[in-house]
Order: C-alpha cells, then sequence, then structure tokens
C-alpha cells in the first residue's frame, strides 16, 4: 500500500505545497484521546518540539440537532437539547425554555424561577468540578480528579431524585419545572454548599497554588481582550481576558436580578493577563458565587405551583427571537423561526464551544505540544456542543 | 502573540523559586495524607453492594397491558419514535371492560411493542399516558446479547412475568 | 435604536436598500441587499461598535406553488448574520437574501472572513448545511459532516444519499419497518406507519 497522496487527497488538503518545509513533522492528536475531551482531532505541524501549526478537525459527533429539531414538537426537543452540552444540560434546556415561552408569552411561577436557578447553578457547579478534576488529569495531577468526583456524586444523587436521571435530565420544561422540590432536599442543599467553600480552597491549595501547576499554565496559551472580541469567544475565556461581562448581570433572564453576586474577572497575577491559570482562577472562584447565589435563593424560595398554564399542544405564533444564556463553559444562543405549526421551522444554536475550537489555530503558533494539551483543557470544550 | 514577558532568571529569584515550589508541594502532601489517615473511603463495593435508586428513577420501562386504553399518546409523544401500537375496535356484543382507574377500554390492543435500544429515557410518554399504565421502574441491568433482544413485547408471557420483580407500588 | 441604524446605513451606502423589519413578538431584523453586504458589515464594525460577530445562521424557504388568493413565491436562502456590540450591550440581526441556486450552481455572497475572525467557522459551517459559496473564504471545505458526503443536509428539500463510503445508509432489517407495519397488514389501527424521527 502507498502512502503517497492522490492528487485528490493533495487538493483538499488545507496546507499550502510551498509551506511545506523538510524538517516540520504532523503529529496526529487523533480523535481517539484521553486529553481532548470527547471526539477532536488536532493536526499539529511541530519543527522538533515547538508547534508551527494546530488544525482541529471536528464533526466526529455531529448528531444534527437542527434537524431533528424541525420534526418533532416542542416539548420533544428538550431530550435533543440535554445531549447537546451533556455536562450542563440543565442550562441547555433552560435556554431553549426561555426562548419559547418568549413567543408564547407564558408566565412561569415564582417557586419554578427559584427552583429553575438552583438546578442550573448546582448543575454549574458540577460542570466547573468535572473541569477541575478533568484539567489535573490532563496535566498528570490523578489525584484530584476523585476529590472533584466525590463532590459532584452528592449533586447528580440530587438531581437523580428531582428528575430521575443522573446527566441527561429532561427537567426544565415550558412553563415551568417537572417536579416539585421537598425541604428535605433543600436542607440537604444548603448542607452541601457549606461544605463546598471549603473544598474550593482545599483545591485551590491542592492544585492552584502548586508551583509545578503554576509554571505549566502561567504565560501559556494567552487568549487577550483582541482576540477574544475578534473570534467572539464568551464566558470564562473571555472573563479569564480581563473584560467585565457576564448575561447573568449585563442582560439577565429569570430571577437574576434580585440576587447580590459579583463577577470573577482574570487579573493576570501568575502570570499574563489571559493566561490559562487566570481561565482556571475564575472557574473555581464561580463556583463560590454560585454558592452565594444558591444560599440566596434557598433563604427566599417562595410556595405555589411549580408548572404555568401551557396549552396541551404548543404552537407559537409566526416570529423570530434570538435568545442567549449564561452556560458553564460560555453563552448559549437559541436563533429560533416559528411558522405557527406544531414544530419549529428553524433552530440554530450558537455554541460557544465552536467558537473557542476555531481559536486554537490563533494561539498554538509557538507553544510545545505539552503546552498546547494545556491550553485545549482551559477553554473546556464537550465536543457534544461542538458538533451538536 | 504567545511571546509573555519573560523575568530574568536572578539568583535572588532562582532560590526563591525553590523555596515556593518546596512549600507549596509540602502542603498539598498535607492534605492527600489527611485522605489517608482520616477521610473514610466512599467506593460502593459493586456487585456485592448495590445502591438503591430513587423511586422515581427513569429506568427500564414498563408497560401493564391490561390497564392501557391504546389512545396511542404515548407514541405520539416519544421523541424518537420507538413505541409501536396496533389495535382494533372492539365489536359491540363484547362484554364490557375497565382499566383499574374506572375508564372503559373500547380498542383491544394487538401490539404494543418498544424498542428499547431506541428508547431515549427522556419519560415523556409516562407523562401523558391517562391511566398510568406505562411506567418507569428502577430496574437498570438489562444488557441482551441481540439488538433484536432489546425490542420488548408487552403482551407476551414473558414479558408479563417481570411485572412484580420490577413494578413496585 | 434599530431606526437609526437603518437611517445611518441607508445614508452612507444607499445601494445596500437597508429596511427595517418590525415584529410585535419576538425580534425586528434588518434586511439589506446581498451584494452589499460587506460595506455594510465595514461600516456597522467601524462606525456602529459592533465589535463580534456571534453566529451566521441560515434559513431555508422552498418555493410556494399558486393557490387561490396568493401568487406564486419563489424560493429564497435568508443569511443572518447576528452582531453584538459588548461595549453598548446590543444586538442586532442582518438579513441578505439569495436565490436557492442548484446542486453545480450554488448561490454566492462576500465572506466577511476580513473583519471578524469569527466567520471562519461559522462560514464553513453555513457552506456545509445550507450550501452557500462563500467567494473570499480562505478555506472554504466541509466542517461537521465528512469530506466527500453529498448534499447539503438542513435544506428543506434534502433527501440521504444512499450508499456511503461503501455502506448502506439506513439498512432496511435495522428500521423496524416489520413492527412499523404490523398493524396495516392486519387492518387495524395503528399510528406508527412511519419512519423513525419522521424522516
Amino acid at each position: 500500500m502507498s502512502y503517497e497522496l492522490t492528487p485528490e487527497e493533495k487538493s483538499e488538503s488545507p496546507v499550502k505545497e510551498d509551506k511545506i518545509k523538510s524538517d516540520i513533522l504532523t503529529v496526529n492528536m487523533g480523535p481517539q484521546h484521553p486529553s481532548t475531551h470527547g471526539v477532536l482531532r488536532v493536526e499539529i505541524k511541530t519543527d522538533s518540539e515547538i508547534v508551527t501549526e494546530a488544525i482541529p478537525h471536528i464533526g466526529y459527533l455531529h448528531r444534527c440537532f437542527e434537524k431533528h429539531a424541525e420534526n418533532v414538537d416542542f416539548r420533544g426537543v428538550l431530550p435533543f437539547a440535554d445531549r447537546m452540552d451533556y455536562l450542563a444540560a440543565m442550562n441547555m434546556e433552560w435556554g431553549w425554555c426561555l426562548a419559547v415561552e418568549k413567543l408564547l408569552k407564558v408566565e412561569v411561577p415564582r417557586r419554578a424561577e427559584f427552583i429553575r436557578v438552583i438546578v442550573a447553578e448546582l448543575n454549574r457547579i458540577a460542570s466547573h468540578l468535572m473541569f477541575f478534576g478533568t484539567y489535573s488529569i490532563d496535566l498528570g495531577a490523578f489525584t484530584p480528579f476523585l476529590y472533584a468526583f466525590q463532590e459532584r456524586e452528592f449533586i447528580l444523587r440530587i438531581f437523580e431524585e428531582l428528575s430521575g436521571a443522573r446527566l441527561l435530565y429532561n427537567y426544565i420544561w415550558v412553563g415551568g419545572v417537572w417536579n416539585d422540590i421537598n425541604d428535605d432536599q433543600l436542607k440537604r442543599i444548603s448542607s452541601f454548599v457549606t461544605r463546598m467553600e471549603g473544598e474550593v480552597e482545599k483545591y485551590h491549595n491542592l492544585v492552584g497554588l502548586n508551583k509545578i501547576f503554576v509554571e505549566r499554565t502561567a504565560n501559556v496559551g494567552i487568549m487577550n481582550e483582541e482576540l477574544c472580541f475578534d473570534y467572539g469567544a464568551t464566558g470564562p475565556v473571555l472573563r479569564g481576558a480581563g473584560v467585565n461581562w457576564d448575561l447573568r448581570k449585563n442582560r439577565p433572564y429569570g430571577i437574576y436580578p434580585e440576587f447580590d453576586f459579583n463577577i470573577p474577572v482574570g487579573t493576570g497575577e501568575k502570570g499574563t493577563l489571559g493566561d490559562c491559570w487566570d481561565r482556571y482562577w475564575v472557574r473555581m472562584r464561580e463556583i463560590l458565587e454560585s454558592v452565594k447565589i444558591i444560599r440566596q435563593c434557598l433563604d427566599g424560595i417562595e410556595s405555589g405551583p411549580v408548572m404555568g398554564k401551557v396549552s396541551k399542544i404548543i404552537k407559537p405564533p409566526k416570529a423570530e427571537i434570538f435568545l442567549r444564556t449564561e452556560c458553564p463553559r460560555g453563552e448559549l444562543g437559541y436563533h429560533l423561526i416559528t411558522d405557527g405549526n406544531k414544530e419549529a421551522y428553524r433552530v440554530k444554536v450558537k455554541s460557544s464551544c465552536f467558537t473557542h475550537v476555531s481559536m486554537l489555530p490563533a494561539v498554538s503558533p509557538g507553544l510545545m505540544i505539552a503546552d498546547l494539551v494545556a491550553t485545549i483543557g482551559s477553554i473546556d470544550i464537550v465536543l457534544g456542543e461542538v458538533d451538536r | 502573540m504567545n511571546q509573555a514577558a519573560v523575568k530574568p532568571l536572578t539568583v535572588k529569584s532562582y532560590f526563591h523559586n525553590i523555596y515556593e515550589a518546596v512549600t507549596t508541594v509540602f502542603k498539598g502532601f498535607t492534605i492527600t495524607t489527611r485522605y489517608i489517615f482520616a477521610e473514610k473511603p466512599v467506593t460502593i463495593e459493586y456487585p456485592e453492594v448495590r445502591e438503591v435508586l430513587p423511586s422515581n428513577s427513569r429506568s427500564r420501562l414498563y408497560n401493564d397491558v391490561e390497564n392501557c386504553i391504546a389512545c396511542n399518546q404515548c407514541a405520539t409523544a416519544c421523541p424518537v419514535d420507538c413505541i409501536y401500537i396496533a389495535s382494533n375496535r372492539r365489536p359491540k356484543d363484547a362484554p364490557e371492560k375497565k382499566a383499574s382507574d374506572g375508564t372503559a377500554i373500547k380498542l383491544d390492543l394487538i401490539q404494543y411493542t418498544i424498542d428499547t435500544a431506541l428508547c431515549c429515557y427522556c419519560g415523556l410518554c409516562t407523562t401523558v399516558c391517562p391511566t398510568e399504565c406505562l411506567t418507569h421502574t428502577t430496574d437498570h441491568e438489562f444488557s441482551q446479547y441481540t439488538l433484536d433482544g432489546m425490542k420488548y413485547d408487552y403482551l407476551t408471557p414473558e414479558i408479563i412475568a417481570m411485572r412484580d420483580r420490577i413494578v413496585k407500588k | 435604536m434599530l431606526e437609526e441604524i437603518v437611517e445611518a446605513i441607508n445614508k452612507k451606502i444607499p445601494e445596500a436598500n437597508a429596511t427595517l423589519n418590525k415584529a410585535e413578538i419576538g425580534d425586528s431584523t434588518i434586511n439589506v441587499d446581498s451584494k452589499y453586504i460587506l460595506p455594510v458589515c465595514k461600516f456597522l464594525k467601524t462606525e456602529k461598535y459592533f465589535n463580534v460577530l456571534q453566529v451566521v445562521s441560515t434559513v431555508d424557504y422552498l418555493p410556494v406553488e399558486e393557490k387561490e388568493g396568493q401568487p406564486a413565491q419563489e424560493g429564497y436562502i435568508e443569511v443572518c448574520y447576528i452582531l453584538a456590540s459588548y461595549s453598548k450591550n446590543l444586538e442586532l440581526i442582518l438579513k441578505a437574501k439569495l436565490p436557492r441556486g442548484s446542486a453545480e450552481n450554488l448561490p454566492k455572497i462576500d465572506s466577511v472572513c476580513s473583519l471578524w475572525s469569527a466567520a471562519n467557522f461559522q462560514e464553513r459551517e453555513a457552506y456545509d448545511m445550507m450550501g452557500i459559496d462563500f467567494v473570499g473564504h480562505p478555506d472554504l471545505r466541509r466542517i461537521l459532516t465528512s469530506q466527500n458526503w453529498e448534499g447539503h443536509p438542513l435544506r428543506k428539500d434534502y433527501v440521504v444519499q444512499e450508499v456511503f463510503n461503501g455502506m448502506v445508509v439506513n439498512p432496511p432489517e435495522k428500521m423496524n419497518l416489520p413492527d412499523q407495519q404490523f398493524g396495516v397488514k392486519n387492518n387495524a389501527n395503528s399510528m406508527s406507519n412511519k419512519n423513525p424521527m419522521g424522516m
């Protein structure tokens, strides 16, 4: 079998012929790799150890959510929406339900709004714990993975009691939530968040301040403010670059205006502004802010129904809406076009992980391969959301 | 783009780096040593010890065909169309049949098959069932050797025999 | 706010024919002519502070035949550029209409990659899913489907190919056809005589 490229394969390669030098080695960080957080293929061209070009290839998990949403009714889209970012499924559902509720002009009861905030913030804590565990494993520290998963286990058990499933919930429905939450569960959540504050302090001492971790992540993978705006980065990537922008404060939805919390922003204290350490520290502080929000929710939760008045068959009028919500990985936007039928006419999902993967070719020249692994881990992608 | 301002390496910063490395790694060691001696293990030794799932856990589906009125609501609500239902009108002179909550049954069910390999365990079919004969049970160990074995025909006696083991009420 | 932007665009680039499409429910949009999309986007980026391109979304409208009271309508594809300004907390949906074209002759529009680098991956996805040729894009090839896939999946008249790389797409023995046709064969009332997921 010959290893020469056929003329068709040569013409579809993105590398121009005159750029190939004789001492550049192509390394394939293939779709099956423990550090790519899913099926992402990165074609790395290296000059000894320094990366000259890194080209991401995606599409291995493409299930065409947008075509399914045109053939299923509005309630049936929720299981599909869960499966996009499976580690933060509550936020995916909340965005869809908000878009449909705005078109139907449905009023959501107060208790349901409080429950939505509690589960979304708990899911944010679970997602950031997952980031902490897997980022440590990417860099070679095997212990914090299980510490993070032990805490995350509590959250998944609460979700199983509430909705019936551990990871793909189908819990936030159009008009409210599915099941009610009882006082015993609220008490357990309250004791969990108190424990969580001490845990974040412990994780920061174990991993974040460790000199080895700092040397591997500070001054590496710098995404400054100009690059972030050029590519449209959002979420912790943008906040790590120093920009004070969070949708929960700047364009609030639900009952977020009633809560008092801060927005953690990167400061470049261990290296440069916008490096991997800044993004890690922004996510750790976001766990503490979520704890603050959950405490205020638990103090102020009201009693009442958990489901508003929604007709049996959902038929919004002919309209168009674009709505974004703040998910743990960035901003998820739904561009929804309806035309009066039982199914949507067109759904387009703006996913933040898709834009973050597109930043890799701009950030990688000059890094070493180990630094590239650290950068890919710090932007925290989930391939279900990249490929949809 | 990635050329950050590298601080020059002086003798003072060289020794400061060593001091910082030793102190931070030692602090990490105190945290992990505490886990060896003071924390209890949290591992559950499956399969000798099984965890008890909460009662509304969405695992294997079960349909009680005696109470099913063949209204097709579950088949319409399913987002992946994995429920196959066929029914006949009962003849006029057949004796009256009622479901357990009093609804009259007007249709004879001749096919009720769920392909559990296609099912996504979302629970939408159980919320629309009017007599609540279709429920999720907590049984989660039901793997098969062939894909055809995942198609459950709820009218066959083998599947009906599962009822007492898995449906709790 | 949107009316001022439309007036400013019409003053600067009158050939673009910018019109406001006001909606009571949902979002209002601005329509421009597709040939002048690049000058309009440059104006919005440099003078109106819209320095972030969020998503390039595409919608397909099939041609409608003539019915009583309604004239025949041509089919068209709409390309929506959703811009945002973080400094002024604004959002804008900009639309351009294109003809549907055919498999050999895809509709063409200028690429905005020179203004926002975010457009690189977004336009590749629009080409892959809807079949729009972006003139001036540095590297236009398929992104989410395989490189030798035929057809553009999100078009309304898309039919999936029968064979891909020697494998049969949708093999009949995996489609549960006997279960679906049970009711029809036994002359009974059956709801399940359609393909899974309605396709």
